[in-house]
């Protein structure tokens, strides 16, 4: 039995493989099959084009970051042991934007634009959260 | 063929507080009743009811949705009846449903009405809700990022593209609350703040500070609407609706390409304008609902008041605030007066309204014949744009 308190991501049948890949280390992105989009999150259809033949691609890992929030307050009690939290957005070269936090970092040390690469945590048996640091 | 449209003719509201003692139900009463006295029709007239979904109140929203005001309040002219949920914007949906109504012919007036009572919900509770609803429950929300944390996210992008200071955009919360201080209906009413103020105030999620986080609190405000022809019917209370446009972009913040809405503002706004046959240069009140300080700017920046990125000089010049040459939102946002979830969007319209009237006391805007509005819901998943003015085009 977990003792993590925090949420758990709520995972979707169509964005499983999503959390199957980073139990394993992997970052895989929803890819068409019909029209060659890449997706994120996840989705049971093409949002581009409704195909259902979708499959998964390997990201390479690394990305840019597009934004960043240091977080001090007004987060769930069950957040506040995190605190200060790096929210960030980072682009990857795949083309998708993920939401995420800063890991293995200082606040001071974070600006837009640097380079980050994943890193996954283990939160519980099950689920694996990919993280970002910088390169 | 004569032109017609929408029309507001009765307004009413209670001051935004945070009062636990005060009865969702209460407010409720209070302001449909008033909003019907204003008008100055016979409650029977009432054909219709559409209320603004009151967001996290459940047991409310079941009462609004299920027919509970026009049997409380026995309107028994009533012939139909729904609630609008789009978030924070939903008084714009009930005004579209209302105008249909009302274009059928059918129904003379409808009564459009508000209540939030947050006080007495654990502020655990409310910082669950907003970081839940409108972000992403499997990549976003297991971050531990909050509804602040999201605004603070874009807010950093803006001023990295803009060149926006913090001082900048902290003057844009010193001219709402000069805004809210001046208006008895705000919960900062007779509370000023200044720049030290803000940017001493404690940082919640960089670059966002205390006084630049929305204070949730209690409130409640209702409309009666009819038709051109029936509002001219009533005199000089009326105000009109020349135009509207709308768009959407993503429910999720990290998805949306136009990050700072200011394309989505750039259309709705244009759509709407076109319609009145108006420009933004003709607009006496910009009155724009983002409940974060950089919507204030990327709006005007999206409208045409100024050029893309100079929005945050307007306001840190003193253009926008109480004096200024260029008055925008007089109702003083969510930061200026208080957030009442939902009904953000509802005080938006009653103080247009008041501003168009006159009857905006130390708030008035001089010689304000037409005002552009803008709300939107969720995390700022749309813009919906409408252009008001005194008199029927």
């Amino acid at each position: 039995m977990s003792d993590y308190k925090k949420p758990l991501p709520e995972i979707q049948p169509y964005s499983q493989p999503f959390w199957d890949g980073t139990k394993k280390g992997l970052l895989l992105i929803q890819h068409c099959n019909a029209c060659d989009a890449n997706i994120f999150y996840p989705r049971r259809d093409c949002p581009d084009c409704w195909s259902q033949d979708l499959g998964w691609i390997k990201a390479s890992g690394r990305a840019t970051v597009y934004t960043y929030s240091v977080t001090y307050e007004g987060v769930e009690q069950k957040f506040v042991e995190d605190l200060p939290i790096i929210l960030a957005w980072i682009d990857l070269p795949e083309g998708i934007r993920m939401h995420t936090n800063l890991v293995e970092c200082q606040p001071e040390d974070v600006a837009i634009g640097m380079e980050v690469e994943v890193v996954f945590r283990s939160i519980t048996e099950d689920i694996t959260l990919p993280f970002f640091r910088p390169v | 063929m004569t032109k017609s449209g929408l029309a507001i003719v009765g307004i009413a509201e209670v001051p935004t507080r945070r009062d636990p003692e005060r009865q969702r139900w209460d407010i409720l009463l209070d302001v449909c009743m008033g909003a019907i006295r204003d008008a100055g029709i016979d409650k029977n007239l009432i054909g219709a009811v559409i209320s603004n979904n009151p967001m996290a109140q459940p047991s409310m929203q079941n009462d609004m949705s299920l027919g509970k005001i026009p049997e409380v309040m026995g309107l028994k002219g009533c012939r139909d009846i729904a609630i609008c949920n789009a978030g924070g914007a939903s008084t714009t949906n009930c005004l579209r449903l209302a105008e249909q109504h009302i274009a059928s012919g059918q129904v003379d007036y409808v009564l459009i009405p508000h209540t939030t009572v947050q006080s007495d919900m654990p502020p655990q509770d409310l910082i669950n809700f907003f970081a839940t609803a409108p972000l992403d429950k499997q990549f976003e929300y297991p971050y531990g990022v909050s509804f602040n944390g999201s605004m603070g996210l874009i807010t950093q992008r803006y001023m990295y593209e803009t060149g926006a200071t913090e001082e900048e955009l902290a003057s844009v919360t010193v001219a709402l609350r000069a805004w809210g201080a001046l208006d008895p209906l705000s919960i900062f009413y007779g509370k000023t703040v200044t720049l030290d103020d803000v940017m001493n105030s404690r940082m919640i999620s960089t670059p966002l500070k205390a006084k630049e986080c929305n204070l949730l609190a209690d409130g409640g405000g209702a409309m009666v609407v009819t038709s051109w022809e029936k509002a001219r019917e009533l005199g000089d209370k009326a105000v009109y609706k020349l135009g509207h446009g709308t768009r959407f972009m993503s429910a999720t913040p990290m998805l949306r390409e136009d990050v700072f809405h200011r394309q989505a503002y750039r259309e709705s706004s244009r759509d709407a304008l076109s319609q009145a046959g108006l420009s933004i240069h003709d607009m006496d009140l910009r009155q724009i609902y983002g409940a974060y300080p950089y919507t204030q700017c990327s709006a005007l920046e999206g409208y045409g008041v100024c050029e893309d990125g100079q929005g945050a000089k307007l306001w840190a010049e003193g253009r926008c605030g109480p004096g200024g040459d260029l008055p925008c939102t007089t109702m003083g946002d969510a930061t200026g007066r208080g957030h009442t979830g939902s009904g953000v969007s509802m005080a938006f319209y009653l103080d247009s309204v008041r501003q168009l009237r006159g009857e905006a006391g130390d708030r008035q805007v001089d010689q304000c014949e037409h005002a552009i509005l803008t709300t939107s819901g969720g995390s700022v998943m749309n813009t919906c744009t409408t252009v008001f003015g005194r008199k029927p085009r």
